[in-house]
């Protein structure tokens, strides 16, 4: 009995060392490669240029803070991140309210070729990048270089739209037909009735709608001559250029810069990781986080 | 074609219209005008500068590809194909690690799995500082690591020999969470007897993943291997930021950015660039299909 015994336990602890030193393994990889070069970043930030010259690699000795509201300042972080708030926030909503207008219709076959009215919007994802054109036709027609101008062309893309018809084909037919009879309007019926039973699939394409949004990095700088207009992206790109020397500055900027989006990360990352989970189940793959400008347009 | 049940009789007719009209508009002006015109621009000489005119040239972007450009052309093409080889291999092994490790649900996963996926959140500019000061020659804590362990003096990502390759491991340091994800969500659906059943057999580990987990994911690694190497084609949002397209890694998108939105901008050579990468997409990415569909098959 005590043989069994001492058997059990002995394979018990075994597992037991296993597990750990799997833990220890995932825990040295994820923190060690992952999270750690920005720990360093973040550690800089809190020296001083000199203390940073003499002492690289080491820990900050004394903390200071100074180096955030410096990048602050000369940077001119205030005026891009509301800049940012609203290259992120307006075209997402807009996009989703207008590719649920878009997705809906052809979802419910009331064209006479909507299948080949799908598939050429499909189709044209794969056409050659239009960055060269957009950048010409802007200057013509007066979306270049214009806070507006920059909403407008980020708006109007109906990103998402592949995956809503979809999803809206999943909503019975005969809620349309019974909302209609109850005198429900178009609109009202979009508003009311789809929108809110739509929330998982919005609600996934916002947040990495919202993310890309305020990433982008490429429109900005092909569109966006003037400081004034400039999201955070295309200020730090930069102020690393202005200030490459002092690396305790340009980190305490770096980390402005990434807060928002970390803190975004934190509250949502279950929906986030969820997303992409959901999209590769479904074979879609149609939530990727690429920041391809030229699909982004 | 099923009836519109909303709206009046005379409003029936138009109201689906009305309804994709904004969207469709908007796309058409900003989406598949701009893309179709890049092959318009690719047969033109045009400097982009207010006033400047604009000739019709016919295939000369094509032809100086092949003659008087032909040597920076031919080295983007071989760093892009370079570039995309790298990213995708490495992705997917990696990508694939991690998920064999991290797939289990236990305590602390969730946040090791969040941890990984994170540097996808950030801007390319984020990520592009944050690795120009892990491998500052100067100042940043790579070179004492390497110069240590290995005695190796390099100037990193101003090497032309290091640059793409670093390149290639911050972009994959980058994404690899993603490619993490969809395969745990495959490992998931693998049905557990299917292990039980093998380990009654007595194989062993290596064999349990060489017969039953890497065929079973093979729907997982098309998805992957076809979105990693789609992605990275086009590539130069984040080797702006780190190199600015030196020291090798100039990629056919860096060479296509620079050319239209440089020092000395030509924007129909740079549109020839466009389509140059479009052909070199799509040719990538058939290929892959055909390939992975087929593997798909026979494993």
């Amino acid at each position: 009995m005590s043989v069994i015994d001492n058997h059990a336990a002995d394979s018990r602890a075994r597992r037991a060392v296993r597990t750990s030193g799997l833990q220890l393994a995932c825990l040295v990889i994820s923190v060690g490669f992952f999270a750690l070069p920005l720990v360093y970043l973040a550690l800089q930030a809190f020296k001083t240029n000199n203390e940073f010259l003499n002492n690289p690699t080491g820990l900050p000795h004394p903390w200071t803070v100074s180096n955030f509201s410096d990048a602050w300042n000369e940077g001119d972080f205030s005026n891009e991140m509301v800049n940012s708030l609203l290259y992120a926030i307006i075209p997402d909503v807009v996009t989703l309210v207008l590719g649920v207008f878009l997705a809906f219709p052809i979802s419910r076959g009331w064209f006479k070729h909507s299948n080949a009215l799908y598939g050429f919007f499909v189709f044209s994802g794969f056409l050659p990048a239009g960055l060269i054109p957009l950048f010409i036709e802007a200057q013509k027609i007066g979306t270049y270089n214009s806070r507006i101008g920059y909403l407008i062309m980020t708006s109007l893309t109906g990103a998402g739209f592949f995956f809503f018809v979809g999803y809206i084909k999943t909503i019975p037919r005969e809620m349309d037909e019974a909302a209609a009879l109850d005198g429900c309007g178009y609109i009202r019926y979009i508003f009311t009735m789809i929108i809110p039973q739509m929330k998982p699939a919005l609600a996934t394409f916002g947040i990495f709608g919202f993310v890309a949004g305020w990433n982008n990095l490429i429109l900005p700088l092909v569109m966006l001559n003037d400081q004034s207009l400039w999201p955070v992206t295309r200020g730090l790109f930069s102020f690393f250029g202005q200030y490459s020397s002092q690396w305790p500055l340009v980190a305490a900027a770096t980390i402005i810069v990434a807060l928002p989006i970390l803190v975004v990360f934190a509250i949502l990352q279950r929906n986030l990781v969820e997303g992409v989970a959901g999209g590769a189940a479904a074979g879609s793959g149609g939530v990727a986080v690429r920041q391809n400008p030229e699909n982004t347009q | 074609m099923s009836t519109i049940p909303f709206g009046t009789k005379r409003t029936r007719r138009w109201l689906p219209w009305a309804s994709i009209a904004v969207p469709t508009i908007g796309w058409l002006v900003f989406g598949l005008f701009p893309s179709v015109s890049t092959v318009f621009f690719s047969f033109t000489e045009y400097s982009g500068f207010p006033g400047t005119p604009l000739h019709f040239c016919g295939l000369c972007n094509y032809s100086n590809a092949f003659n008087s450009s032909w040597s920076d052309f031919s080295a983007s093409v071989t760093v892009t194909l370079k570039y995309v080889a790298g990213v995708t291999v490495l992705q997917i092994a990696i990508g694939l690690g991690l998920a064999l490790l991290l797939r289990h649900r236990r305590r602390g996963f969730g946040f090791y799995r969040a941890l990984i996926f994170m540097p996808q959140i950030f801007s390319v500019t984020i990520v592009g500082v944050l690795f120009s000061l892990v491998f500052d020659p100067q100042n940043g804590p790579a070179e004492p690591i390497l110069h240590g362990a290995f005695g190796i003096n390099t100037a990193f990502l101003g090497d032309k020999n290091w640059a793409l390759s670093l390149v290639v491991l911050i972009n994959v340091w980058m994404f690899s969470g993603y490619t993490m994800l969809v395969y745990i969500a495959a490992l998931r659906r693998i049905p557990p007897e299917l292990y039980e059943a093998a380990s009654l057999d007595g194989a062993g580990r290596f064999r349990t993943f060489r017969h039953i987990t890497w065929p079973l994911l093979a729907n997982a690694t098309t998805v992957n291997v076809f979105l990693t190497a789609m992605g990275c084609v086009g590539e130069y949002a984040l080797i702006r930021v780190l190199t600015d397209g030196n020291y090798g890694t100039k990629t056919l998108g860096m060479y296509m950015f620079d050319t239209a939105f440089g020092v000395n901008p030509s924007l129909g050579y740079g549109s020839m660039l466009a389509v140059a990468q479009f052909v070199i997409t799509l040719v990538i990415g058939s290929a892959l299909l055909v390939f992975l569909r087929r593997r798909e098959v026979t494993l």
